[in-house]
């Protein structure tokens, strides 16, 4: 328990800092949203007047102040440009990029941790270089250049096979629940198998490292065979450590995310956070920066407990085991 | 555990006098494999395209041929032209150098940056490594191309957005997975007779302590080489990296993104091209992985 007390206060510290980094770094903008509404040529009283409106001509700690009160009642407050609630901008967003996230982890699980064990399992030399030749370039694909292959394959009217929609997310959004899951296919195809590449081979390694570690030796003395210790033993052992890896992995998938969602026109956060970046909309772009890092220290917090739970090594260190 | 010290005591404590014999036993065992011969002729071709492209590219970057716009491949467009009527092959070959630079001061700054926090993480003062390590925990897991949003906001779209949210990024799990060597050797007992005889911890840190993480370190930047050029392509597709007019690889694959309709071949090139380098980069992290541990590769161990 101690143990993740002190990783929540560590957690909560982080926030703190990064919500400091991201306030301070919007601050030092040259051009202000204030400036870009008023026009290049707009006489000066009336880009103070607007500063004024939007609050932008309090001192910092006052500005930071009322930023923290409001996200502490989870109120984003309200975008500069649109005069729209930044709160139901975000979740409408997000109702798109979760569970393309989502969808790329599982993905990134089904091909990662499949092929891995196939790969640990394989004897043929033929079969050994192919799953290694996949390991070493499927990670190594830009996203962009996979999203672009993926299109020029499977999009629907463009491609050899069209079978996908390639642009955009149905107008009815998740009430066209087939429509918006079929938009979500190529993209989370993209973010997947590239990290599932990755996965792969962490968990080929892991699972190496353990064949050659005397556990699985044992479990073969007891009767299993070499694919039943792998699958059961080896699988159960290496969880911890791909659980560390699949956590970091996570925060890599964003920015897959981010790309793939720009190119496949899909209105996420990774695709607002470029347009807002774009229109200086401070509020909105500090409030969107503050949410996603939020969600990923958010992770690692999980992934670091998890970690902990279940690696029996250092359950010890847990006040009576779990 | 017996072994990996007597292996941590053999290499500490040697002079740089046998650094250059050193590097050449490693490329020479990179060399004796099939993957590492692979990767070393990429990365030679990699920084001779860079500089030559400083001073001859097949047709000038800015010379736009008008009349053959989206040409197909010729003797004069060696990949066609794109949509202004610029050389294709001119701009991958110009890129070369852009995303060289950035993998170069990419690396650079996260070892600088991940020494410092691993000399920090294992500093005698409770302070100074307890403030390390939570820095490093807390940041760990902010993906990098968060930084790099952040960063843009006030620098706008620049080469070192990508430079410092890659250093940064990299930095940190440089010296997170540097930490447990650095700890190990920090509480060995070639340490401890060290400071016995009067050396200063700065002394035995330079000279005991951070080069048992060199080889953790070396393959870990070189596989960071590799992750900053996809960062490069992912981040001037977003806008907030390489801006445009800037010839880069990731330059060229977002300006065929738009055509990719029309003219699918020309997004082949750029995307092959990072593909190529960038498995070049794993390979060579990896074998290198083997090359520069003396237990894996005895000749190392020659070198006296």
């Amino acid at each position: 328990m101690r143990f993740v007390i002190q990783r929540f206060l560590l957690f909560v510290a982080a926030l703190l800092a990064i919500s400091v980094v991201i306030f301070a770094a919007l601050r030092v903008l040259p051009g202000d949203v204030a400036t870009v509404m008023a026009g290049l040529n707009s006489p000066p009283g009336r880009v103070a007047r607007l500063r004024a409106q939007m609050g932008l001509d309090k001192p910092f700690v006052a500005q930071y102040g009322d930023w923290m009160g409001g996200l502490l009642h989870g109120d984003f407050g309200k975008s500069l440009l649109t005069g729209r609630s930044i709160t139901s901008t975000v979740a409408m967003r997000a109702s798109i990029t979760f569970p393309l996230i989502a969808l790329g982890l599982v993905v990134a699980l089904v091909v990662g941790l499949s092929l891995g064990v196939a790969a640990t399992l394989a004897t043929r030399p033929a079969a050994r270089s192919c799953f290694h030749f996949f390991g070493i370039v499927g990670g190594s694909i830009p996203a962009l250049w996979g999203g672009l292959l993926l299109i020029l394959l499977f999009s629907k009217g463009t491609g050899l096979i069209g079978i996908f929609p390639s642009q955009g997310f149905p107008e009815g959004g998740w009430h066209d629940f087939g429509g918006a899951l079929a938009s979500l296919v190529l993209p989370a195809l993209t973010v997947g198998i590239i990290d599932g590449a990755s996965l792969m081979r962490y968990t080929r390694s892991a699972l190496g490292d353990l064949l050659s570690s005397g556990y699985l030796d044992q479990a073969m003395a007891c009767g299993y065979t070499r694919r039943q210790a792998v699958l059961k033993v080896g699988l159960r052992l290496a969880m911890p450590q791909l659980v560390s890896v699949v956590g970091l992995m996570f925060a890599g998938m964003v920015t897959g995310v981010m790309v793939i969602e720009n190119l496949f026109a899909l209105p996420g956060i990774g695709s607002g956070l470029v347009t807002d970046l774009g229109n200086r909309d401070l509020i909105a772009v500090q409030s969107e920066l503050f949410m996603l890092a939020a969600f990923f220290l958010a992770v690692g917090f999980v992934v670091d407990v998890l970690h902990r739970l279940l690696d029996p090594r250092l359950k010890s260190s847990l006040e009576g085991g779990r | 555990m017996a072994d990996a010290k007597s292996r941590n005591r053999r290499i500490s404590g040697r002079g740089d006098a046998s650094l250059a014999k050193k590097i050449a036993v490693v490329l020479r065992s990179l060399w004796a494999r099939g993957e590492g011969k692979f990767a070393l002729v990429v990365l030679a071709l990699w920084l001779v395209v860079s500089l030559v492209s400083l001073v001859w590219t097949p047709q000038s970057l800015w010379t736009t041929d008008g009349y053959h716009v989206w040409a197909k491949p010729s003797a004069a467009h060696w990949l066609g032209t794109d949509g202004t009527g610029s050389d294709v092959f001119s701009w991958l070959m110009a890129g070369a150098r852009t995303n060289l630079l950035i993998a170069v001061l990419a690396v650079a700054l996260a070892g600088v940056l991940g020494m410092a926090l691993t000399a920090a993480m294992v500093s005698r003062s409770a302070a100074v490594s307890g403030v390390a390590v939570v820095v490093v925990d807390a940041l760990i897991s902010i993906p990098t191309v968060l930084i790099a949003l952040i960063l843009a906001v006030p620098m706008g779209a620049s080469v070192a957005v990508i430079v410092i949210a890659c250093g940064i990024g990299y930095g940190l799990n440089l010296a997170r997975i540097a930490r447990p060597q650095a700890l190990l050797a920090a509480g060995s007992d070639y340490v401890d007779s060290a400071l016995a005889n009067g050396a200063s911890w700065f002394s035995v840190l330079m000279h005991h302590i951070m080069p048992n993480t060199m080889p953790t370190m070396t393959v870990q930047l070189s596989l960071s080489a590799g992750t900053a050029v996809l960062a490069e392509s992912g981040l001037t597709y977003l806008g907030v990296g390489v801006p445009s007019g800037v010839p880069s690889w990731g330059h060229s694959l977002a300006t065929s993104v738009k055509f990719i309709d029309v003219y699918p071949l020309t997004v082949l090139w750029p995307g092959l091209i990072v593909t190529v380098v960038v498995v070049a980069l794993n390979v060579f992290g990896d074998a290198l992985r083997d090359a520069v541990d003396p237990v894996a590769n005895p000749a190392l161990r020659e070198v006296a």
